[in-house]
């Protein structure tokens, strides 16, 4: 008796198991995430990977892409490059989803020929300028401004309005001195020298002098050896490639070492925790905002906060970062493109593709610069807002287009 | 064992035969129509999973021959890996080389990469040679490769390695089932080569050293010769795992070959079966089908507890080493021995003397 029931339950389960996938697959749009919640850079991604969740959750409570819900799969891979292919192998042949968020550079760049070869759009927060040249990454997409556009606008901005104007160096201007100029950051992480190439070609457009550059490890507690090589050099102005910890160690120590210097940081080691972790060393340190600050008055960010209060109400309102809100545009970005792509009937890669490309001048808010991608120029825009931090808040220094500046190279300047 | 009484061989060559009986050559007849023809229908992802323990089993073999059979402890082997890999890729990038011979090239330059680390094994043994081992770990993975070698590339850190870079001859390997057939053709060559050179006279003198190094010296075994011998083929072994791995890839960064994986391996061999071919491939497959089967097991629940997909890395890593010491405690000699038992229960059936 007991074994006839458990050969009819088996068999049961086994039909339950054969069946196809009932019809409701069809309203679902599935999409992937990799994000950083474990490695060297978790003091950024772990924000941003909480955005992510929150931001589709929105998406789908707005309407979700033309009725059809996203489903998210979002996996942890630790800013391993391993890890990132073998979950990306995931997405493609098990998860079958139809379009990817990125992180880190390194595993992105490498998997870019992939991605094309697939035909897998692949958004990520990654901005490093290789992936903007659709004519070696055909499928990849940034949704902030490149590495190299941030950086050159970062050291315009300072060139502007500080070298130019700054009473500090009111004598050695008028002396005709050339700014000293280097770099920390870690040699061997692609993210980290993404833009080095650029910085140095726009110190040549600038007139300034180069001086040894500092490798710095993403996971540095102590950056004093490098300070003191780099005191030698007696720079104006450093840049900072790293992440949020590692940058603020640096700050930390060239503060205690009386680098003497300006800083400069890219866009991922400029947050409200470089603040917070440096207390005095990052006043006037200036960095590049893709986006608003975390609760800046601009339109939508009262949903970024009522999204994060509802779905993550263990995490406080004060610990919420500007990653959030980068989040957020990465994923309306990436909406803005499946809904032109199911609109025109064709929501697989080859389709988002080509939507993402017809998108101009189109901004989700939330202090996004609008954004312009097309067929031949992946990069989405070349506006970049430069602030300072001053009495610990972020200060609007300039708002720098290299376009309109440099006209006539901002176009060479594409993929590198 | 499957021999039926009474029949007997009559020649050297029958009574060294590795598959003796009808029954044994139908069973391996059948593994590999199962290996050739059903894996394969199985889908993309099955064919992932297996090639991800093709390459664990070609990474394991030189741990197995450096630890199980010629008692030389390592802690270092992601480290030959690595020079097989990183080898074949400037071979074929930066020479523009066919990816047979800059495998054949890695293979050769991880084997000799890894008799320079083993020399210290003349002087040293057990847990000395674990630190110089690991040493190999260090200074090859974490700062040539990392400092030097990754960035000859000019992207920093990774060498890109576009669909359609990996051919043999005319034959593309793009898709993962073509990375299965070449790993299927090269588990069976490094089985094979394995299994024959374990019972030649190179095989019984590794065997001598590792159950004793001074009876072995007594009668004759040169234990530096042979140590050394180890260590090459250890390492060639590993080459060609890493020349093999980029095949699959896409990317080669030296994220792929950390310290922790050096650990994973000897996990494997404990697993598996410390002393025996069998454990290597045993292992290899239980660790990666359990830590496969964790994801399904962890991931339907991450919808409700968004902190199990977070952490997953965590779970992965705790799960192996709960793994290894439930080994240790409930089955030291591995799955290989518990086969074997098997194996020896069914023969004797239904008389268990």
């Amino acid at each position: 008796m007991l074994k006839k029931t458990m050969i009819r339950l088996a068999c049961a389960l086994l039909m339950a198991a054969l069946l196809p996938l009932p019809a409701g697959a069809q309203t679902v749009v599935k999409i992937g995430s990799l994000n950083d919640f474990t490695g060297p850079t978790s003091d950024v991604g772990k924000d941003a990977g909480l955005g992510i969740r929150e931001a589709v959750q929105y998406v789908n409570d707005t309407g979700a892409i033309n009725g059809k819900r996203i489903k998210l799969f979002q996996y942890d891979y630790g800013y391993r490059v391993p890890e990132a292919v073998t979950t990306y192998k995931r997405f493609r042949d098990f998860d079958k989803v139809v379009a990817v968020f990125g992180w880190g550079t390194g595993d992105t760049e490498a998997l870019a020929p992939t991605v094309a070869r697939d035909q897998m759009p692949y958004l990520s927060h990654s901005f490093s300028a290789y992936l903007a040249d659709p004519k070696k990454t055909p499928y990849s997409f940034i949704y902030g401004t490149d590495y190299s556009t941030n950086a050159r606008a970062s050291m315009t901005a300072w060139y502007d309005e500080v070298w130019l104007k700054d009473p500090r160096f009111k004598a050695e201007r008028e002396k005709g001195v050339k700014p000293r100029f280097l770099s920390f950051y870690m040699k061997a992480c692609p993210y980290c020298s993404a833009a080095i190439k650029a910085l140095n070609d726009h110190a040549a457009i600038l007139g300034f002098e180069v001086g040894p550059d500092q490798d710095v490890p993403l996971t540095a507690l102590d950056a004093k050896s490098q300070i003191l090589a780099a005191k030698e050099f007696k720079p104006h102005l450093v840049w900072h490639g790293n992440i949020v910890m590692s940058v603020a160690t640096v700050l930390n120590d060239a503060n205690a070492l009386g680098l003497g210097a300006d800083h400069i940081v890219n866009n991922w080691g400029f947050d409200e925790n470089l603040v917070k972790l440096t207390l005095n060393s990052a006043e006037g340190v200036i960095g590049p905002a893709v986006v608003a600050f975390y609760g800046e008055k601009v339109p939508l960010m009262d949903k970024v906060v009522e999204y994060t209060k509802k779905m993550n109400p263990g995490v406080p309102q004060q610990n919420r970062l500007i990653r959030t809100v980068q989040s957020w545009v990465d994923v309306l970005l990436m909406r803005e493109a499946l809904v032109r792509a199911d609109k025109a009937g064709k929501l697989n890669g080859p389709g988002i593709k080509e939507a993402f490309e017809t998108i101009r001048d189109c901004t989700p808010g939330l202090g996004r610069p609008p954004i312009t991608i097309t067929s031949t120029d992946h990069r989405p825009g070349s506006f970049v807002r430069v602030y300072r931090v001053q009495k610990g808040k972020f200060v609007l220094l300039e708002g720098v287009d290299l376009k309109k500046r440099w006209p006539d190279k901002w176009d060479k300047w594409l993929g590198w | 064992m499957y021999l039926p009484s009474g029949v007997y061989h009559e020649t050297y060559r029958a009574d060294h035969a590795w598959w003796q009986a009808t029954f044994v050559r139908a069973k391996m007849a059948f593994l590999v129509l199962l290996l050739i023809v059903g894996l394969p229908l199985a889908g993309n992802y099955a064919l992932s999973v297996a090639n991800i323990i093709g390459y664990t089993i070609l990474s394991a073999f030189g741990v197995q021959l450096l630890i199980g059979y010629s008692g030389q402890l390592t802690l270092g082997h992601a480290a030959f890996i690595a020079v097989g890999g990183y080898a074949t890729a400037i071979g074929m990038l930066q020479y523009g080389l066919p990816y047979p011979v800059s495998m054949a090239l890695g293979a050769i330059l991880a084997g000799l990469w890894s008799v320079l680390f083993g020399l210290p094994s003349a002087r040293v043994k057990g847990f000395y040679l674990i630190m110089t081992t690991m040493a190999a770990q260090f200074v090859t993975v974490d700062f040539i490769i990392t400092q030097y070698v990754s960035r000859v590339s000019g992207r920093e850190q990774s060498f890109s390695l576009p669909p359609g870079t990996i051919t043999v001859g005319p034959w593309v390997i793009d898709t993962e089932l073509k990375v299965y057939y070449l790993m299927i053709a090269l588990v069976t060559l490094c089985t094979m080569g394995m299994a024959n050179l374990l019972r030649t006279r190179v095989g019984r003198a590794w065997i001598a050293i590792r159950d004793n190094d001074i009876a072995a010296e007594m009668m004759g075994v040169n234990v530096v010769r042979y140590k050394l011998m180890a260590f090459f083929v250890a390492g060639v072994l590993g080459g060609l795992a890493g020349s093999f791995w980029i095949s699959s890839l896409y990317v080669v960064s030296p994220d792929h070959f950390q310290f922790s994986w050096s650990v994973w391996l000897v996990g494997v061999i404990l697993i598996g079966g410390v002393g025996s071919l069998h454990g290597v491939i045993f292992g290899s497959i239980f660790v990666t089908v359990l830590l496969e089967a964790l994801k399904f097991a962890v991931i339907p629940l991450s919808d409700a507890y968004p902190a199990l997909s977070t952490g997953f890395l965590y779970i992965k890593e705790g799960v192996f080493g709960l793994a290894i010491v439930v080994f240790l405690l409930y089955e030291p000699r591995g799955l290989a021995y518990r086969w074997q038992q098997l194996k020896n229960y069914f023969n004797l059936w239904p008389f268990a003397y």
